[in-house]
């Protein structure tokens, strides 16, 4: 497939989207879209001049099992990791699957804070020495009775995951609970956003202020849209440093 | 018509999707799953496995949510995408049988782009209808009859009785011409 010339990327791109390329044509088109973020501009643009046909469909009733169904499949892809969809997709990155599920195992002894130092103590024992960046842990204990509720774990330079270890933490109607990080020397934390109870969030590292080793993580009670002034505002329900592994 | 609020934010909405939150799936699901079935069936021309195929695209959109790039364009577009090539794998594993003839619903479609639209449908739409006026019919049934049939190039050549080569050559004029009518 020839992409140089520019009518012939826009043509490419075009057919892409409209899945008139044959298998072998869209094997290769792909392996170029991965490297290629000005091609992938195109795929982009053609996505978008064509969706008033898609979208302009006599909608159909909703489906019967509809969402529930998904949220099955989602279930079950947490639970057996590595075994989903994305194998069959030509260049998809499976995100969203964290590594660690089977820490699943974990939830129903992490109530207290010796549970949460074996937590800690088991994550560091399953590093391998094949992780090459640095990775941080931080176990989010509740101020009251430090009750672990969540672990976040990041790795440099990729992803930080926060993820529910305890039971899954109680959110009156109404309110949220909000994500917030705080350096060492920074004088108020920054919000990465809400999260939902009993769910992992994932996040990218570039997201963070910064990545060093006993970096606060809290999570608070906030307004359902969040703090309306950027700093927390409500009570603080879980917190922990991070340490460095 | 239902009523859902038509400020619905896919960008936001897929972002968090990225980052793990289910929720922000589900209100993708309940603010876009009829539209993306109806896409679906006409594909793969079975309502069941249209299903099929919608749920399946719904976790593909969640495994890859973090590849989507707002710089490049909306993510509604990119949602459909997902969707509209699951469809077409799913079609063409099966071995899907072409029509022949000239009974173009597809070009009733074309002139019918503005009914029933979906509640976030905007200004795009009739842009689109004008400029697929302009095209020579042949081209304009060449991209009609891929995006929203999801042909293939062998499967136009066949309902359109046109050697492959020209429908090749009239996709490619067609989606130029298109580009250069909407920029």
């Amino acid at each position: 497939m020839n992409l140089r010339d520019n009518d012939d990327r826009t043509v490419a791109a075009g057919e892409y989207v409209l899945g008139t390329l044959g298998a072998d044509e869209r094997r290769e088109f792909e392996r170029s879209l991965a490297q290629d973020a000005a091609l992938q501009a195109e795929v982009y643009a053609w996505q978008d001049r064509l969706l008033p046909l898609a979208v302009r469909a006599v909608p159909h009733e909703p489906m019967s099992e509809g969402w529930t169904a998904i949220e099955a499949r989602l279930d079950q892809r947490d639970a057996a990791p590595g075994e989903h969809l994305a194998q069959q997709d030509h260049g998809a990155i499976p995100a969203n699957d964290p590594l660690w599920r089977r820490l699943r195992r974990w939830q129903t002894i992490a109530g207290s804070a010796i549970a949460a130092s074996i937590v800690l103590a088991t994550l560091l024992l399953l590093r391998g020495p094949a992780l090459q960046n640095e990775r941080y842990l931080a176990v989010l204990q509740a101020p009251s009775d430090n009750a672990a509720g969540w672990v976040v774990e990041i790795t440099a330079g990729q992803q930080l995951q926060l993820r529910p270890v305890g039971a899954a933490t109680p959110v009156p109607a109404g309110s949220a609970l909000q994500f917030w990080t705080k350096t060492v020397s920074a004088t108020s934390p920054t919000s990465l956003g809400l999260v939902t109870a009993g769910q992992i969030t994932e996040l990218p590292v570039s997201r963070l202020p910064a990545l060093e080793a006993q970096q606060l993580f809290e999570l608070t009670l906030e307004p359902a849209t969040g703090s309306p002034i950027g700093r927390p505002t409500g009570p603080i329900l879980y917190v922990g440093r991070t340490v460095r592994l | 018509m239902n009523t859902i609020a038509s400020d619905f934010d896919h960008e936001a909405a897929v972002e968090a999707c990225a980052r793990g939150e289910r929720f922000a799936l589900r209100a993708i699901y309940e603010h876009e799953s009829r539209w993306l079935l109806a896409v679906a069936q006409r594909i793969v021309r079975d309502r069941e496995t249209a299903r099929d195929v919608v749920q399946d695209a719904f976790l593909q959109i969640w495994q890859r949510a973090s590849t989507y790039q707002r710089a490049f364009g909306s993510a509604r577009g990119w949602i459909y995408t997902v969707v509209r090539h699951r469809a077409l794998d799913v079609a063409r594993k099966a071995g899907r049988e072409v029509t022949t003839g000239d009974d173009f619903d597809v070009l009733a479609d074309a002139n019918a782009l503005s009914n029933s639209p979906h509640p976030d449908h905007d200004a795009d739409a009739s842009s689109l209808r004008r400029c697929l006026e302009t095209l020579d019919e042949q081209r304009r049934d060449c991209v009609m009859l891929a995006f929203i049939e999801g042909y293939t190039q062998d499967e136009i050549a066949r309902k359109l009785s046109a050697p492959i080569g020209t429908v090749k050559s009239w996709i490619r004029r067609g989606l130029l011409a298109l580009k250069e009518c909407l920029s």
